[in-house]
């Protein structure tokens, strides 16, 4: 044996390991004749001992007995908070969701609601021409089919008219305009404003106008004008100025209009 | 029921049976208390990882799998993560990794060793705990396992969870940092050995 090769073997042998007969004998035979080694061997063997003896002096060592007693407590506390958790996870939930279904009913039968009144109120007016006009074709009333938007419109509010004398909102309906065109009625609402074009923002291409979206009403001071390249009535330059302005579903600005 | 093995035990630990929770703390408590004793060197610490090693067999003893080793390494393994955690989040110690450490000098012994009441056998302990203390954790894991605790290269592999090469190794690499560490004191109780037998010899 070589004093590599010891020393890759020393540290088991200082320590009484189990190793095999001939590599031991080897070994030691080896620090019989190499002094190094030797020297190496007996440096091992010390800190052996000395391991020996820190391990011998910790050995009695143990936990405090609080430790004990607090984990048996905490184990008892455990079992009794089992069930009341399991409870609890299971009522909590339920309840929760309860909760949340019940809103989000609340919600779309608000949203339901608003919608179609609003609906009501735009198309009001056009259904009116509709639902008239099948019933004009069978009756033997031809002045009636015959009659523009505002005539039917002043009909309506007669209370006399049996053509839809529940839904009728006579005020609301009443600004439509037969000059204008149809598609312009319905996209303002309301008819006696004038609006610009809608204007996309500088961000924002034309194409994506088509995207879809909802048109929220704001105000701006009327500075805004400039920014857009309108002109400004500086006589006016305090006042404010209706806007609509287009939010995309994903909740970014995509154009603005000017409503006066 | 004291004849009853661990995995035993801790399956009736958690269907709810409190004797065989506190059999199984007294069985394993020591081993784990002196582990993180050994590894922090601060009795409170040990103190708190027994307690959190076996409130977790509490809560997460299911996780446990017998067919990946026993219970009392599970345990020790564990204890070996709180023992780390609790040592990083006080600043005691160097991530786990890092060689640059390894030749890192022993500051307590090497300056309180040489006086020759370090001669007496408490203190020679004293020295050779400090000394495991200032190795790297990853060297210091090692030397409690196997050497101060008797753990099986197998077993201690399977706590740290590397190959049985990589503890001899370590071991290896360990017990010669430490002969570094106390190389003072054992040069002096070596010459002191000398003079004494010289004095008898003269006698």
């Amino acid at each position: 044996m070589n004093c590599q090769r010891f020393e890759s073997v020393v540290s088991e042998l200082a320590r009484g390991r189990m190793m095999a007969a001939e590599q031991r004998d080897e070994a030691l035979a080896h620090s019989g004749v190499c002094d190094d080694c030797a020297s190496r061997l007996r440096d091992e063997e010390m800190l052996t001992r000395g391991l020996q003896s820190l391990a011998a002096e910790m050995e009695p060592l143990e936990a405090p007995r609080a430790v004990e007693a607090k984990l048996l407590e905490a184990f008892r506390a455990q079992r009794v908070v089992v069930p009341i958790t399991t409870r609890k996870s299971n009522s909590r939930p339920s309840s929760r969701y309860w909760l949340a279904a019940i809103a989000a009913m609340l919600l779309i039968v608000i949203s339901v609601v608003v919608f179609r009144w609003t609906n009501r109120t735009a198309d009001d007016p056009r259904q009116a021409v509709k639902q008239e006009e099948p019933k004009s074709k069978p009756q033997p009333k031809p002045e009636v089919s015959d009659k523009s938007n505002e005539q039917l419109v002043q009909d309506v509010e007669k209370p006399a008219v049996d053509v839809l004398p529940q839904r009728v909102k006579p005020k609301r309906v009443r600004p439509v305009s037969p000059r204008r065109p149809e598609s312009e009625q319905v996209a303002n609402h309301v008819t006696k404003e004038i609006a610009t074009d809608f204007i996309p923002l500088s961000y924002m291409s034309a194409a994506s106008l088509q995207e879809g979206g909802q048109i929220v009403r704001v105000q701006l001071p009327r500075s805004a004008l400039a920014n857009f390249g309108l002109p400004v009535n500086m006589d006016r330059y305090n006042e404010k100025v209706k806007a609509d302005v287009l939010v995309g579903v994903d909740g970014t600005a995509r154009a603005i209009r000017f409503v006066q | 029921m004291s004849d009853l093995n661990d995995n035993e035990l801790l399956q009736l630990m958690l269907a709810g049976d409190e004797e065989a929770l506190a059999l199984l703390y007294r069985r394993r408590q020591g081993g784990i208390y002196r582990f993180a004793l050994h590894m922090s060197g601060s009795r409170s610490i040990a103190e708190d990882v027994t307690q959190e090693v076996f409130l977790f067999l509490m809560r997460e003893g299911h996780v446990f799998d017998p067919s990946k080793g026993t219970v009392g390494a599970f345990l020790l393994g564990v204890a070996r993560n709180h023992v780390l955690r609790r040592l990083r989040a006080e600043h005691h110690l160097a991530p786990l990794g890092d060689d640059s450490e390894d030749e890192a000098p022993c500051s307590e012994p090497s300056a309180d060793m040489c006086p020759l009441e370090d001669l007496t056998r408490a203190e020679t302990i004293e020295s050779v705990r400090r000394a495991v203390l200032s190795l790297p954790a990853k060297y210091r894991e090692v030397v409690v396992l196997c050497e101060l605790q008797d753990v099986s290269y197998g077993e201690t592999a399977e706590i740290l969870g590397c190959a049985i090469g990589t503890i001899r190794s370590r071991l290896h690499r360990a017990r010669a940092l430490l002969l570094v560490k106390l190389r003072p004191a054992t040069s002096v109780e070596e010459t002191s050995s000398t003079t004494v037998k010289s004095a008898r010899c003269f006698a």
